[in-house]
């Protein structure tokens, strides 16, 4: 009985040690549009990857048109869905939560440039 | 023993203010038109290559550097094929000089170090040339990766201190470095860059040494120093080259400079 409880106060004292470490770390999500595809980055102030994070885009009518789940690097890419304004929202959980605006005139050069053979 | 401490210390106080220091301090410059860029940035980044003394804006003719590039991700891209003349004065100054223009696309996350190796200034009243080796870092969207790393100029500062992000009073500590090694107790000159006053009203010294701010490095080569005002500030680590130049068939002395820049903003 004894053991269970230090266990637990000691993996408490863990969880909080590290929601403060994470907490320290901003998230951004970055996006840029090449050859056909959208391209995602996403990555916590000092540089390490967002890992497993989940990934929503909406389009300029704020309907969900592609979601997803970042790999180990914080990457996660998509097909162009259609001309327009994206925004790129990462939820890397316990509230870090952050959004990119990749903008129609960036998107509409990519998908010219994914059709060619 | 107290007497004696105040002597010391009065004394140490008289040397500190009556040291030569040099009137007016050149200064290398690169200011880019934003230190910090986020999601709101559109088009190029452009950035001004400058000689100047930056208290008195008074502006220094300046050829074509002989490098003007950029750091990103440990990796190097030369620019100086996109440096565009420009001409520049002070409201004191009569005629145009030269200072230098760039634009730079900003693409991905992470620091952006700017760097400059101008060409060797001939100054007469010091009977050496000068060449200040300038840096500046840029962020672009929050990925704050790069900025303590060392560019591999024959002598630049490496920032100990974040060089963004950084608030009115805050200090800014540097390593100096000469072909790589600490500059042990090199001298580091820190002046304000008028130009970038804004609505805050220019600096206007009391007395001349308010006009060059001056700390040494310690043995490591590690100065610190505590901002006081919004706006550009330039940090000028001087020290002796290694080579001598001609100058009408006589070997001169070269002073190589570590510039670095770093912007304040105050505590709104």
């Amino acid at each position: 009985m004894k053991t269970r409880t230090y266990f637990l106060a000691a993996a408490a004292a863990c969880l909080l040690l590290f929601a403060a470490s994470a907490s320290a770390h901003k998230v951004s999500v970055f996006a840029y549009a090449d050859s056909g595809k959208i391209y995602t980055e996403s990555y916590f102030q000092n540089g390490d990857p967002v890992a497993n994070g989940r990934l929503k885009v909406y389009d300029s009518s704020d309907n969900l048109v592609a979601e997803g789940e970042t790999d180990k690097q914080g990457l996660f890419a998509f097909e162009i869905p259609k001309a327009d304004d994206f925004r790129i929202v990462i939820d890397a959980g316990m509230g870090h939560k952050s959004s990119f605006i990749l903008k129609k005139s960036r998107v509409e050069a990519e998908i010219k440039s994914g059709e060619k053979p | 023993m107290r007497k004696w401490f105040s002597t010391l210390a009065a004394l140490i106080a008289a040397v500190v203010i009556f040291a030569p220091v040099p009137g007016q301090a050149h200064f290398g410059a690169i200011i880019p038109s934003e230190d910090i860029v986020t999601q709101q940035h559109e088009g190029d980044l452009a950035l001004e290559i400058k000689f100047l003394h930056p208290v008195e804006m008074e502006y220094m003719e300046m050829e074509k550097p002989e490098t003007f590039g950029v750091m990103h991700n440990g990796k190097k891209t030369d620019l100086t094929g996109r440096l565009k003349p420009a001409g520049g004065k002070s409201p004191g100054q009569k005629k145009n000089d030269t200072f230098w223009k760039a634009l730079y696309p900003i693409q991905r996350p992470g620091d952006y170090t700017f760097y400059t190796e101008p060409k060797a200034y001939w100054e007469p009243a010091e009977d050496l040339f000068i060449k200040h080796y300038t840096k500046v870092c840029v962020n672009a969207y929050a990925l704050e990766q790069g900025w303590d790393q060392p560019v591999g100029l024959e002598t630049e500062i490496v920032p100990l201190t974040r060089p963004y992000g950084l608030w009115t009073g805050n200090v800014f500590t540097g390593r100096v470095l000469v072909n790589g090694q600490p500059a042990a107790h090199a001298e580091v000159e820190v002046e304000y860059l008028n130009e970038s006053a804004g609505d805050s009203g220019y600096i206007e010294p009391p007395f001349s040494p308010y006009v060059t701010q001056v700390v040494r490095a310690d043995a490591g080569g590690v100065f610190t120093y505590a901002m006081p005002k919004a706006g550009w500030w330039g940090f000028s680590a001087l020290t002796e080259a290694d080579w001598t130049r001609q100058h009408k068939g006589e070997e001169k002395n070269v002073e190589i400079g570590a510039v670095y820049w770093v912007r304040t903003r105050d505590v709104k």
